[in-house]
């Protein structure tokens, strides 16, 4: 699965961009017109974001893709191969195995978008708060990060769902997913937690931090005013990314078994269910595989044209 | 140096002991009955679960549970699992398959990740680099599992060159798919940074002073270019070391691996946290210290860090 403590290297391990830097232009320019100049060149930018289109008509209109019901199953049908009928075959329950790779989009990304995001919130205010007040509470909001950081993140997550929601148990749906969404933000927030923390450190001495304060600006201000904005840009760079190792995660996890699980609809589960019939029945794992592997693909491509054209190491 | 091992060994200390608590309160107190489903298809007799929690000390406050596990875990008494198999014959079974896996897919990472890596920074923008740099990107997008079960079955089941599940022995032949698919996801980051990090110092002025010192190009690259470009590599890959070992819990379990990871992974399933406790504890330890180990050797590879 991809890691995300792992992540964090693919930021500092930094492609050079192709294009080369922009030429000056005259006029005010700003960070984001700037970004997006030398995303508007890359290829890459464009691969992905046409993926990212597809995979999010995908989640929020799966009828556009496909005419057939993911729950109607043929018995009969069962594990049968791909044929013009249906092109990725049917699966163990006889099911249409395109259509479930279709409607599994919607979970997948969900869970991708909202475990990131719980993860900014957290990891952003911890470590906004941590470096902007210093002190006790850095130290204190520091060591519990690395407590946290002390869990290898399959074991942490296998501890956490093994015991809330154990292999056996039946959960409802909509619970389940806000379990592995707070599971995948609670071993994922410190990482988050330094970026912020760096970031802002960087900023405080900065000379319109100080300037803000001799103006009389409160901390609630400084923060939201100037420190967040101007911190924004790593932590978009590391979330695009994330997005993509938590879809990877959230199947590792359904895999496993403690994760999502029947009747949600999502690839982890499709690719869990088929995992013992690889002999007779490779396509009914495989293609959700693939389903998974692109989209994964898809934020980790995006993250990384993103990455190169807000670096300005490298400009 | 003395003096700064020390003061690392002590802040790991309040990190120890919090990782150990939150395993044990997670696994031990949170809703859910530890004893639901030991008994069979019927609910447990009320007389065995008091027994059974007596004997594993869930009848005491929380703090002594835990002062009484981390007083076990020093004197080395890891307690018996639910059959009454002591924990630490359990472990002695497993460690060993499981190191073997990890060295193998550490070795992997080096020799496969550092050389792509060099390979392509060498010639930045070359057909190596362009096939370097696409090869990585896919192998990032592939979570483990799927690479690991599209090998079992391209490699296994298609066309039989490997078995597709590992016998109980798990020889060092046996191993190599698996650690190869262990070693996957780090050995394209391993690649990405000995690339970046050759690039970076491609650019410095050590490497155009030793080139216009005459010496040869291997010279150049082998004495001065790659010594210093690997540094951050090699913490990367000590990082990587503790982590493998939790990692190998997916590819143990889908090649049927007798180590550690599949040792957990069957104890979560039955929910024999008398298991889970002690392994994921030492899981968590391997992995700090290896941790701690790297920040050390930090200052030995790099003599330019100094530690105050």
């Amino acid at each position: 699965m991809s890691d995300p403590t792992a992540t964090q290297d693919l930021i500092k391990g930094a492609d050079e961009p192709a294009a080369s830097p922009v030429a000056v232009r005259n006029g005010q320019r700003g960070l984001w017109s700037d970004t997006w100049d030398i995303l508007k060149r890359r290829k890459i930018f464009w691969i992905s974001l046409v993926m990212l289109i597809v995979f999010l008509l995908m989640a929020a209109f799966p009828s556009l893709f496909t005419h057939k019901d993911p729950e109607y199953a043929t018995l009969a049908k069962s594990m049968e191969l791909p044929s013009a009928d249906a092109w990725f075959g049917y699966d163990l329950q006889g099911r249409d195995v395109y259509a479930r790779a279709v409607y599994g989009a919607r979970t997948s990304i969900i869970v991708g978008v909202l475990a990131t995001l719980a993860t900014v919130i957290l990891g952003g205010l911890t470590g906004v708060l941590a470096a902007y007040f210093g002190r006790w509470l850095d130290a204190v909001i520091s060591r519990v990060g690395e407590m946290f950081l002390g869990l290898p993140y399959v074991l942490g997550a296998i501890i956490i769902l093994g015991t809330v929601a154990p292999a056996q148990s039946n959960p409802g749906k909509a619970t389940i997913m806000a379990v592995v969404i707070i599971v995948l933000a609670l071993l994922g927030w410190p990482i988050l937690m330094r970026i912020a923390r760096s970031a802002v450190i960087q900023a405080k001495h900065q000379d319109y931090v100080q300037a803000a304060r001799a103006l009389g600006a409160g901390p609630l201000r400084i923060i939201f005013k100037h420190l967040l904005p101007n911190s924004l840009a790593p932590i978009l760079v590391y979330s695009t990314i994330t997005i993509g190792s938590y879809i990877g995660a959230e199947a590792t996890l359904s895999l496993l078994g403690i994760g999502l699980r029947s009747p949600v609809i999502s690839w982890g589960i499709a690719i869990a269910d088929h995992a013992s019939y690889i002999r007779t029945a490779p396509h009914a794992m495989f293609f959700p595989a693939g389903f998974l592997s692109l989209c994964v693909l898809t934020f980790v491509m995006l993250g990384e044209a993103v990455r190169d054209a807000l670096d300005p190491k490298l400009r | 140096m003395g003096r700064y091992a020390i003061r690392r060994l002590l802040q790991l200390v309040p990190v120890v002991l919090g990782t150990t608590f939150i395993i044990n309160y997670m696994v031990w107190q949170l809703p859910g009955d530890p004893f639901a489903g030991r008994c069979g298809q019927r609910p447990c007799p009320d007389a065995y679960v008091t027994a059974m929690r007596e004997q594993f000390g869930l009848d005491q406050p929380l703090l002594v549970q835990y002062g009484n596990f981390l007083k076990n875990l020093v004197t080395g008494n890891l307690g018996v699992d639910f059959n009454s198999v002591s924990v630490a014959s359990l472990l002695g079974d497993a460690w060993p398959i499981t190191i073997r896996l990890a060295l193998m897919a550490v070795i992997f990472e080096a020799v496969i990740g550092i050389g792509a890596g060099v390979l392509s920074g060498l010639k930045r923008g070359g057909f190596i680099d362009n096939v370097v740099t696409i090869s990585t990107l896919f192998l990032l997008s592939l979570p483990i599992f799927v690479t690991g079960y599209l090998l079992q079955w391209l490699l296994g089941v298609q066309l039989g060159i490997i078995t597709p599940t590992v016998t109980d022995e798990a020889t060092v032949p046996e191993l190599i798919v698996p650690a190869l698919v262990l070693a996957s996801l780090n050995m394209a980051f391993t690649a990405r940074l000995t690339r970046t990090s050759i690039v970076e110092n491609l650019r410095s002025d050590y490497v155009r002073t030793a080139v216009a010192k005459g010496l040869s190009n291997r010279r150049v690259v082998a004495i001065h270019l790659l010594r210093n470009s690997l540094i951050p590599v090699l913490t990367f890959l000590g990082t990587e070391v503790g982590s493998l070992m939790s990692g190998a819990i997916i590819t143990e379990g889908i090649f049927n691996i007798h180590g550690i990871g599949g040792l957990l992974w069957r104890a979560i399933l039955d929910q024999d946290y008398t298991v889970v406790v002690p392994v994921a504890t030492l899981l968590v330890l391997v992995y700090l210290l290896a941790n701690l180990l790297v920040d050390l050797l930090y200052g030995v590879l790099d003599p330019r860090i100094r530690y105050e």
